[in-house]
């Protein structure tokens, strides 16, 4: 019996090496698959699959435990159903949600029903933020989940989705276009464009367009084709970083389902530009029920000889797209910690130097943009820099999209320009009596009243798109705790500022609210989270204590000599 | 284009090759090219691509680190490296900043100082014991850099408990609570060794340094070679230590307790009492020893001489049978089987490949068995009464005594592996001041050894023996007539793996030591022998794996083996830290020994010639040998699931 299930298990990580290739980089696709078969990765899994890739068994073991969609421990129930606990699905009343599926499955939340029918997990942004509380099962998502509809969800479980009262995916709500979301742009234009240009040109038509990375960094697109266009290598790649994982962002999720092709457009004008043979689009595991849509427009292209060999009659442009899924963790939103989950390890970051437009994926030059930049790319490629230069501020070109959510009547995705004051945007959503917005993600600022009129742009306030806007009556320390929670899930662990201050931080927090931490205290968690600002490894570490210091720098008063409730 | 890491072919983050280099740096800019760097208002010049750590090193500033090791490939996890650069907002880490164009650092500013001491009080937080009852009590990085930063208070609190328990199931013991996870371990093992026993598991707060499926040591795949245990800036690793139990031996009236002495620890022990690396202490030691308790205080290099007999015998018994005889089931090249360290290794990843395997035993493992059984029956002391302890550089040593077939003198020949560590520990406990100790010589019947047998502590050092003995009762000329002083300089040094051939241009008489098993050398004649020396699992991967294809490697006649980088003096039980330089003394102080012997040959060992006169009658790879000095091996795979 145990011979035939090795052999059976040979079998299948043989056709999965045939699959993802007989390397390293097959590891988390080759994972995700077995998983999907076996409901969890055994021992005896992680071994043979160790051995088949020539890794050591321990080592697939880390990256194993390292993405939280992966377990090694228990099977997971046929259903696993992700609540989100995240800060928009939190205020939205994630908790109640919670208590309805403990109530009908008769289970907490970390455990698997006795029949193996139903696990119950938190997880953390499912890019719903604006339709909260969101579930997803699987890889079906539920939005505006309400708790009568908890019932429900579980009996659609039940019926394995053979009829089911919810829409396939939950849409997101365009609340206003701008150039982006309007273009016109047919299948195909902008390459065509590209390809009877020199690279060069290409690149320049970029740097006219004075296009920024829309992830928040703002790194000049051209600068970062251009370093890898020049170096000398035979392999280059273009990564498409879809792991959009930032709480309150959503933009993605409705560009990768709604522009796919100007996606894929963007990315093969970067490949040209630079050089490439291969792109990988790394879609966070969340998105998974994306994935076909994705494959489905790839396939379009293939077809039309937009993709593959030669394409658009051009002997040397040989240009093919993968597309990768991620397994449950933020971090792999930096792009060197994305590179290295590409290439089957732990999605740890990098040390910079080198940077991966010299030294990225498998050591090649590699370009990693946002969804958004190679949407915007396509178009500026299609069209010309002029409309591009018309928005926004002269360091900051371009309208940006905005995903909105928390206390507003109209949340949902925002094309605006940018330059745009926090007090306009808030008028645009519908804000009423905000106390504060969190612009950013947990990564970012919360930005009190009295900084309302500052604006949106790299110059002033940088962001990457989200916006969570706080009414008068939220408690600031419940969602610094919210966001501290966050990244002291979220840290990737390696190095000491980030993985252990955060905790510290989070801690501190605790104090807080139960009364009992001294303002003495508190400034030296201030001082070690300027500390984890600067002492940290990667835009992560270094980011994450934001929310905390400013939440603490704006609202000392709301936060200090508690008196707990009794309960 | 891109330089890759030596030891991690793999992807790690940014790699190094020497530790002071970062790998990303295009070669053709970095030929020639100097940056001009000010750290602290000092200008130095640096080759494109140093890191400022090593540039700081070379303008003699300090830079505290927990991480970095020379030895392996950059990590930039624990951060305390980090250094203000002029112009940058954040600070960076100096281990894994490569210089590419000229900057200003600072290394000590309060922003700076700051940082490293909010970086330890967290490490500090978790890290569970008191200093006083660790092993690593005055020789822990971790405890220095709390000292050089002036904590004295816990500014983010401490545990209370331990969190994890300790792991003494295996040779190799672990106490989790003391670590800081620095990955120094992991890298060891995974890139260094390539033996895969730790990895960083689980993620954010939760990660913990992890063996496979959390396994004891004890189940899994670990060759017990040590060499996470030398690179832990913590007590979060140490061997199994005996020293109670040996103690008790020796106060025990009834036990007659020897120990036999390798040669690596020798070249080091001074090292645990303040002396310079590579200051030999062999004859303070063997005083210190009796002064500790020791009945008999012998030398191991004794049953070197006697493995390159029987060794080198069996090498030209395989050669004969295959060239000669075209015996097809022969496995030629040979391989050397001193190493626990690497048997264990072989056992487990290439179980294949034991037939090419020596069947003599190490030279710890020969003693054992010859003070059991020879030295019993010439003292006439009851066998069962003799304790045999073993000094050794080696952890793996510890597994080796313990291996069930090891009992081939009818008792376990080998009692206690016991580390230079370890040894030190006990002399420290008996009040030894070791630099003040008179001198004295080992103990007969096998007193006398050879050059040859001291060099078995250096990487090479099997094969150069080998290679003197060999070639002098194959031709009957003087090695001296092809080498200046007996010195095979192709074998010696640090490489990874070496290859080197030597002709036979002529052909003497079979001794009549070897008579009886090979009629003439005729068949030896003009013939190139070709060796190889490979230390560090790793490399010896490389070498097998080039074998497997039918590489340059494949036609060898002859290989060594050391499962540490180094070799002996490398050993996972010698003292912390360790680093090239280190080794680098320790191995002039073994040479120095060879050097300096009367005898550098190991069949002119006049010991172990009488040994076969009067005790191994049937002479070398003969019956009595076979029973008592060779052995057999125990295909394990890699499988522990």
């Amino acid at each position: 019996m145990q011979i035939i299930e090795r052999e059976k298990l040979a079998l299948l990580i043989e056709s999965l090496k045939e699959k993802y290739g007989n390397n390293r980089s097959a590891l988390l696709p080759m994972l995700q698959d077995i998983q999907a078969e076996y409901g969890y990765l055994s021992g005896l899994i992680m071994q043979e699959t160790a051995h088949a890739l020539g890794i050591h068994p321990v080592e697939v073991e880390g990256v194993a435990s390292f993405y939280s969609f992966l377990r090694t421990d228990t099977k997971q129930g046929k259903y696993v159903v992700r609540l989100c606990q995240t800060i928009s699905c939190d205020l939205a009343g994630k908790a109640r949600i919670a208590r309805q599926f403990e109530n009908e499955l008769g289970i907490q939340f970390g455990e698997t029903t006795q029949d193996g029918k139903f696990t119950l997990e938190y997880t953390n942004c499912l890019g719903m933020c604006d339709q909260g509380p969101a579930v997803m099962v699987n890889d079906r998502l539920f939005a505006k989940v309400t708790p009568e509809m908890v019932p429900q969800i579980i009996n659609d479980c039940k019926r394995d989705f053979i009829k089911t009262t919810f829409p396939e995916i939950a849409p997101s709500d365009v609340q206003k276009e701008g150039p982006l979301l309007q273009n016109t742009v047919a299948m195909g234009d902008g390459l065509k464009k590209a390809v009877v240009m020199s690279r060069s040109d290409v690149i320049a038509q970029i740097r006219e367009a004075n296009l920024k990375g829309r992830g928040g960094a703002g790194f000049p697109t051209a600068t970062k084709w251009q370093l890898a266009g020049t170096a000398v290598s035979d392999k280059k790649y273009v990564v498409c970083n879809a792991d959009e994982g930032e709480p309150g962002t959503f933009k993605d999720r409705f560009l990768l389902h709604n522009q796919t092709d100007m996606i894929l457009a963007g990315m093969s004008i970067a490949a040209y530009a630079i050089g490439a043979q291969k792109g990988y689009i790394y879609l966070r595991g969340e998105y998974l029920y994306l994935k076909k849509y994705i494959e489905e427009a790839i396939a379009r292209r293939q077809k039309a000889n937009l993709l593959g060999e030669k394409i658009l009659g051009n002997k040397e442009f040989n240009f093919d797209i993968e597309l990768r899924m991620g397994s449950g963790a933020y971090v792999c939103g930096e792009e060197t910690a994305l590179i290295e989950s590409l290439e089957g390890h732990r999605g740890e970051p990098r040390n910079r130097p080198p940077f991966p437009v010299d030294t990225g994926f498998m050591s090649h030059p590699t370009i990693v943009n946002n969804v958004e930049t190679f949407i915007a790319s396509a178009i500026i490629c299609a069209n010309g820099p002029k409309w591009f230069l018309e928005h926004g501020t002269e360091k900051s070109v371009g309208t940006k999209l905005f995903s909105v959510s928390g206390d507003c009547e109209k949340p949902g995705v925002y094309e605006l320009p940018f330059g745009i004051t926090i007090s306009a945007l808030l008028k645009e959503v519908g804000a009423k009596n905000t106390k504060a917005v969190q612009i950013g993600g947990a990564s970012g600022h919360c930005v009190p009243e009295s900084e309302f009129e500052r604006t949106i742009a790299f110059e002033d306030i940088s962001s990457g798109g989200s916006i969570i806007v706080f009414s008068q009556d939220r408690d600031m320390l419940h969602i610094a705790k919210n966001f501290m929670g966050f990244f002291v899930e979220e840290s990737c662990g390696q190095c000491t500022p980030c993985r252990d201050g955060n905790v510290k931080l989070l801690e501190g927090i605790e104090m807080l609210e139960e009364g009992r931490c001294s303002v003495s205290y508190l400034n030296e968690l201030v001082k070690l989270g300027r500390t984890i600002q600067i002492a940290s490894k990667c835009g992560l570490g270094q980011t994450s204590p934001n929310a905390f210091l400013s939440i603490v720098e704006n609202f000392k008063n709301e936060i200090l000599g508690r008196v707990p409730e009794k309960v | 284009m891109t330089e890759k890491c030596i030891t991690c072919q793999d992807s790690r983050g940014a790699k190094s090759t020497s530790g002071s280099r970062i790998c990303a740096v295009d070669d053709t800019t970095a030929i020639g090219a100097l940056i001009k760097v000010t750290i602290d208002g000092q200008p130095v010049k640096v080759p494109l691509g140093t890191t400022i750590l090593a540039a700081a090193k070379e303008l003699g500033i300090k830079i505290p680190t927990l991480c970095y090791h020379e030895d392996l490939c950059i990590s930039g996890v624990c951060r305390i490296c980090v250094v203000e650069v002029e112009g940058m907002h954040n600070l960076q880490a100096s281990c894994a900043y490569p210089i590419t164009q000229p900057i200003t650092i600072q290394t000590h500013t309060t922003k700076v100082r700051l940082a490293r001491r909010h970086i330890l009080d967290l490490m500090l937080s978790k890290h569970y014991g008191e200093c006083y009852s660790c092993v690593r009590n005055n020789n822990c990085e971790l405890q220095s850099l709390a000292k050089e930063y002036g904590v004295d208070f816990f500014r983010f609190g401490h545990v209370d408990k331990p969190k994890f328990g300790q792991d003494k199931s295996s040779y190799i013991e672990r106490d989790m609570d003391k670590c800081i996870l620095c990955r120094r371990c992991v890298r060891t093992c995974v890139d260094l060794q390539e033996v895969g026993v730790f990895e960083a598991v689980g993620r954010g707060t939760e990660t913990t340094i992890g063996t496979f499926m959390d396994l004891p040591m004890i189940e899994e795949i670990c060759i017990n070679c040590g060499q996470c245990i030398n690179r832990c800036p913590t007590g979060a690793l140490k061997a199994k230590d005996p020293s109670d139990e040996i103690w008790e031996a020796i106060e025990d009236p009834t036990k007659h307790v020897v120990i036999q002495t390798a040669p690596a620890p020798r070249s080091a022990i001074g090292e645990c009492f303040g002396m310079e690396p590579g200051t030999a202490m062999t004859f303070e030691m063997n005083t210190a020893l009796k002064y500790c308790g020791f009945d008999k205080v012998f030398d191991t290099n004794f049953t070197a001489d006697l493995t390159i007999i029987e060794e080198g015998t069996e090498l030209l018994l395989r050669l004969y049978k295959a060239l000669v005889q075209k015996d097809e089931t022969v496995a030629v090249p040979q391989f050397t089987s001193c190493s626990p360290g690497w048997i264990k290794y072989i056992e487990h990843f290439y179980p294949e490949m034991l037939p090419h395997v020596s069947s003599a035993k190490s030279p710890q493992q020969m003693f054992g068995a010859l003070i059991k059984t020879y030295y019993a029956e010439i003292n006439k002391i009851d066998p069962a009464d003799i304790v045999t302890v073993a000094l050794m550089p080696c952890t793996a040593k510890k597994f080796e005594c313990n291996r069930p077939e090891m009992t081939d003198s009818g008792f376990k020949d080998v009692d206690f592996g016991l580390t230079t560590r370890e040894l030190a520990q006990m002399m420290q406990e008996a009040g030894i001041e070791l630099t003040k100790m008179e001198k004295s010589d080992f103990d007969d019947p096998f007193g006398t050894a050879t050059g040859s047998g001291v060099i078995f502590g250096a990487t090479g050092g099997v094969m150069e023996s080998a290679i003197r003995t060999v070639f002098e009762l194959v031709t009957g000329e003087m090695i001296e007539s092809v080498f200046d002083k007996a010195n095979i300089l192709p074998v010696r040094g640090f490489d990874g793996v070496r290859m080197a051939e030597l002709t036979i241009d002529k052909i003497g008489p079979v001794p009549d030591l070897l008579k009886p098993l090979v009629p003439n050398w005729d068949w030896l004649k003009g013939a190139t022998l070709k060796v190889a020396v490979a230390h560090g699992t790793a490399n010896a991967k490389r070498v097998l794996e080039d074998i497997k294809r039918g590489g340059p490697l494949s036609e060898c006649h002859f290989i060594e083996f050391m499962a540490c980088p180094g070799g002996c003096l490398g050993g996972g039980g010698m003292p912390i830290p360790t680093n090239e330089k280190i080794r680098a003394a320790r191995a002039r102080a073994i040479y120095q020994e060879d050097e300096n012997s009367e005898v550098r040959k190991s069949y002119l060992n006049p010991a172990v010639a009488a040994l076969y006169d009067k005790f191994l009658t049937d002479g070398p790879c003969g019956h009595k040998s076979h029973h008592l000095l060779h052995t057999g091996y125990t295909p394990r795979g890699s499988k522990v699931v």
